[in-house]
């Protein structure tokens, strides 16, 4: 009867139809090694895909990952993270200085050419000035006075009517500088007499309709007309002949463009804070991008490792067209839209050759890349989104690197095949206190909390190992960091000590209290990572030790930031923060930003250290750079605003096929893969190549 | 028959309405922000939070963003907020990709199932029944990935053969006989350990409908006619088991969204299932409410189907 077999037939024959496939599939041995092309491939597999591969834009890890390849910035970090140029050939950095002089109505002229030639003399002759103001005045390249002019303004009001504003801009003296100098005004103070900058009226030069009341007027005319400015200029010179992977010339015509699609808000790029400082890029040649920056912003030289768009690709002609090949509203048509997200083309060593959505993501090498081509030919994406079978295609050889978790490194630790790298990451995790809130606004008590952490056993129990001490807001690699800066000992008895010394004292129940008050807090941390789960318990544990009454709380991720973090409405928290090279903790340690929704939420305030972390942001030179960073972190360990638990560590496995090629004149040799000093193992990745054999280096 | 289609439609459209006014409300009365912003990164200062707050229509009044993000999804405008590439076409392609696996799947099961139940049945007791039930029970029971693991540990072990993905990896330039098999095969692991599930749970539905009128006298009247014990079993007996099946075909249709979002990362299958899941996590609220409201016009076209299917096999069930 049909039903019957109909019912058992059909799968019967589908069964064998999948079934027979298997002998056309190529096994693993028949990928690897019956396939000499597999060994110019490097295939990374990823959990996640990427989102849009487009560097103004991007803000996750594996889209990130792709652009360094396809794109270049102008700068880059060397082995010991400094900045060095890529597709700059070299860059330098001075200053234009300006400032208004105070003087009653129709002096100013004179007084500014007073002024000018009295610089000019002082510099000429600095006998008996003290040597700082020698050092400033002899940086001093040139003084020039600008004439006076007269330029009208529309601006938005408070309450949004539109301002018209009159300026007449009294002529100012401009001081080129050969290089930075935030100390500038202060030391021609000497000068000019104490006080002379500050003696400009900026709101007299100013006339708006409607009239506004005198504190509004005095804000506008000061931010229109800043008594003293600085504008620091990096002048960046291009290597020449650089191409595009189309074959589009790069010029410094990309370099201002890519400003401008990052500072356009229809782009609503991620990166517009790092380049909001920049005033004007200038091009006067081909080959150069002066970049002039609207006030001291020593973290904007970094924000150009950028990669550099092509401005022939996502100019608005190029928008326009692409919006009416594709029968969209040219009108809303922006960078956003564009197919280049998924099709990028830049000037980075690997060329963009395909992106299969949640599949794969491939890449070819660029053989006119200005550093030489890669050694591997191809570079590929592949995104598994399960930990397990990344590591069985991993030893299948499938896969060239994944995300190799710590306990899987451990299983391949005594594997012939394979070699190990790991290094400390660019994080830390902390205790933050909520400072605004008693007892927490007593350092001792942040001290004692602090010492009664065992953040030895956090390590060893929680991390099995993977992680390393911290004492203070840098990463540990950079030197920004300073060694010299012991973290807390575990110390429960010192701890009680302090706390006795605070004033709290053990009640009739043992636990601690002060006025009559017990100390008890909260300490909250979101749910979903079981590492600050298992420190929220041993935290717990070790200060109730103490005496103190603990409680713990998990909050799911977006309500504890939205309810908790961002309304300051918590004790204390385990949270983390990852970072970048740049030693900027403005966001994070200012106090200035200690409001809602702002970073600062522990509420750190130190008028030391406001200062410090302003004059980082202010200060070019990288040594003296590094000095302040350090009395940074001390003064920030030295408050405990909140207590530094350790960095994590990362690890990575890899095919000991994997070498570094050198070339040397016509001569190839090969040499192991070795991490840098800030323990980049990827550092040299343009020069790796799989050998077929497991290769064998003498010790040295 | 006209009057029912065009009442039920009219409760259908009422229904959707108010599933898109509810799912909407959920994602959007739910903590949390698209995964564009960061509220954590130094570099994202609150005003251009707010700007993309804006872009994305969120500092409207609710009742205002529920009819821009319907208008964009019925003009086909809406966008993921992911990677700004417009949500239909990114289902589109995943519900390319997910289709073989459905396909697959639901063949399997819903034609393994029956023979299976309708065995175990008549054996009931037996030591066929018994075996399968041990069988069904520990399919339904044991979570899918740990076969999922178990399954290609083994393959790949003893193999040596990659399960991974829709194609083996870097295969694209074999002849295309080679390209179609690779495929087949990729297909047969995860398609085989859906359809086991789905075996599990509609060969037990089977043999307990089966059970109900195998002693039913009109089986008895047909074995004493001296018809055949298959003709007994799959014509006479099997049509009468069937009715309840029919709402169950009815909600396979929604499966088609929902997929497996579990089988589908684990063998990297780029599918609807996943893009579900990576748009809940992103809070890519277009994808996830435009493939909500998919599910739920699926859902809705399923009951009618088996309403529909009911009539036509049920001679007591008139439409009116």
């Amino acid at each position: 009867m049909g039903t019957r077999r109909i019912l058992l037939g059909l799968p019967l024959a589908v069964s064998t139809l999948l079934l027979q496939s298997i002998l056309w599939v190529p096994t693993y041995e028949e990928q690897t090694r019956g396939n000499p092309g597999r060994l110019e491939e490097f295939i990374q597999a990823s959990i996640g895909d990427a989102a849009v591969l487009n560097p103004i834009l991007s803000t996750d890890a594996a889209s990130a990952e792709i652009e360094q390849l396809v794109f270049a910035g102008l700068l880059d970090r060397d082995e010991h993270l400094r900045l060095r140029g890529k597709l700059a050939e070299s860059w330098s950095v001075r200053e234009e200085a300006f400032f208004s002089v105070p003087a009653g109505e129709g002096q100013e002229t004179e007084e500014a050419e007073r002024v000018a030639a009295l610089l000019r003399r002082c510099r000429a002759q600095p006998d008996g000035l003290p040597p700082e103001v020698r050092a400033s005045l002899a940086n001093i390249e040139e003084i020039a006075v600008e004439p006076p002019r007269r330029e009208r303004r529309e601006i938005l009001g408070a309450s949004g009517e539109t301002l018209h504003l009159h300026l007449s801009i009294p002529p100012r003296l401009r001081l080129l500088l050969t290089r930075v100098d935030p100390d500038l005004f202060p030391r021609l103070e000497v000068v000019v007499g104490e006080g002379y900058f500050l003696r400009f009226r900026p709101e007299t030069h100013l006339e708006a309709v409607p009239p506004l009341g005198v504190e509004e007027k005095r804000r506008i005319a000061e931010e229109l007309l800043p008594p003293v400015e600085h504008n620091p200029v990096i002048e960046f010179r291009l290597r020449p002949g650089l191409t595009f992977h189309d074959g589009h010339p790069l010029t410094a015509e990309d370099v201002r463009f890519t400003w401008q699609a990052v500072m356009d808000p229809r782009n609503l790029s991620p990166r517009a804070s790092d380049f909001e400082p920049v005033k004007e890029v200038r091009l006067p040649d081909p080959l150069t991008a002066v970049v002039v920056y609207k006030r001291l912003h020593a973290p904007a030289l970094a924000s150009w490792t950028l990669g550099i768009l092509p401005r022939h690709r996502l100019d608005d002609n190029a928008l326009q067209a692409e919006a009416l090949a594709s029968g969209k509203d040219p009108a809303s048509f922006g960078i956003r839209h564009s197919r280049f997200n998924r099709q990028p083309v830049g000037g980075g060593p690997f060329v963009f050759r395909e992106w299969k959505s949640d599949r794969h993501i491939r890449l070819e090498r660029f053989a006119e890349y200005f550093e030489g081509p890669p050694e591997y030919r191809r570079f590929s994406f592949r995104v598994i989104p399960d930990l397990l079978t990344q590591e069985m295609e991993f030893y299948a050889g499938t896969i060239d690197a994944y995300a190799v978790q710590p306990h899987q490194a451990a299983r391949l630790a005594g594997d012939p095949r394979f070699q190990h790298f790991s290094g400390t990451s660019f994080a830390y995790t902390y205790i933050g206190y909520n400072l605004r809130r008693p007892p927490f606004d007593d350092p001792r008590v942040r001290r004692a909390l602090g010492l009664a952490v065992p953040v030895e056993q956090i390590l060893e129990a929680v991390l099995y190992g993977q992680g390393e001490r911290t004492s203070g807001p840098f990463p540990r690699q950079t030197p920004f960091y300073d060694p010299q800066v012991e973290p807390l000992p575990h110390d429960p008895e010192a701890a009680g000590r302090l706390l006795e010394e605070a004033g709290w004292r053990p009640g009739p129940d043992g636990l601690l209290e002060k006025d009559g008050r017990r100390l008890r807090f909260t300490l909250i941390t979101n749910s979903g990572n079981d590492i600050r789960k298992s420190i929220l318990t041993i935290v717990q544990d070790a200060w109730k030790r103490l005496g103190i009454e603990v409680r713990t709380d998990l909050v799911e991720w977006s309500v504890f930031i939205r309810e908790r973090i961002h309304r300051l409405d918590f004790d204390a928290v385990v949270l983390g923060w990852s970072m970048g090279v740049e030693p900027d903790l403005y966001p994070i340690w200012h106090s200035s930003q200690t409001g809602p929704h702002q970073l600062n939420f522990v509420g750190y305030r130190h008028p030391e250290a406001d200062a410090l972390i302003t004059r980082i942001r202010q200060e070019y030179d990288p040594d003296r750079q590094v000095a302040l960073c350090r009395k940074l972190h001390a003064r920030i360990a030295a408050d405990q605003p909140v207590t530094f638990l350790y960095a994590g560590k990362w690890t990575a496995v890899l095919d000991r096929r994997i070498v570094i090629r050198e070339r040397q004149g016509g001569e190839i040799h090969h040499r192991p893969i070795e991490a840098t000093a800030t323990g980049n193992y990827r550092y040299h990745f343009h020069r790796w190549v799989k050998l077929s054999e497991r290769p064998l280096f003498t010790v040295q | 028959m006209t009057a029912f289609l065009a009442r039920n439609l009219k409760r259908k459209l009422v229904t959707l309405f108010l599933v898109t006014v509810v799912s909407f409300l959920i994602i959007h009365l739910a903590p949390g922000e698209p995964a564009q912003v960061d509220p954590l990164n130094p570099k994202f200062t609150p005003e251009m939070v707010e700007r993309f707050r804006r872009a994305f229509h969120l500092d409207r009044p609710l009742p205002i963003q529920y009819v821009l993000f319907y208008r964009d999804l019925f003009t086909g405008r809406s966008v993921s907020w992911k990677d700004n590439r417009p949500v239909l076409e990114k289902i589109g392609e995943r519900f390319l990709n997910s289709l073989p696996l459905f396909a697959a799947g639901t063949l399997l099961t819903w034609t393994l199932a029956f023979p299976l139940g309708i065995h175990a049945a008549v054996r009931r007791g037996g030591f066929f029944d018994r075996g399968t039930a041990f069988f069904a029970y520990g399919f339904i029971s044991l979570p899918g990935f740990f076969f999922a693991y178990l399954l290609i540990l083994l393959v790949v072990n003893t193999l040596a053969v990659p399960v991974l993905g829709m194609e083996t990896y870097g295969f694209e330039d074999a002849p295309v006989l080679y390209r179609l098999n690779d495929r087949l095969w990729h297909l047969l692991l995860p398609a085989g350990l859906g359809s086991a599930t789905g075996i599990a749970v509609l060969s037990r539905y089977v043999r307990s409908q089966m059970l109900e009128v195998i002693h039913q006298d009109y089986v008895r009247t047909a074995r004493a006619k001296g018809l055949p014990e298959e003709t007994v079993l799959y014509k006479h007996a099997l049509r009468n088991a069937l009715l309840p099946f029919l709402t169950m075909f009815g909600l396979l249709l929604p499966g088609l969204v929902g997929g497996s979002v579990i089988i589908e990362s684990i063998f990297s299958w780029p599918g609807l299932g996943r893009l579900a899941y990576e748009a809940i996590l992103a809070r890519d609220y277009p994808v996830i409410l435009t493939l909500n409201f998919i599910a739920a016009v699926l859902v809705l076209l399923g009951t009618l189907l088996s309403d529909l299917l009911y009539a036509a096999a049920d001679p007591r069930i008139r439409l009116e």
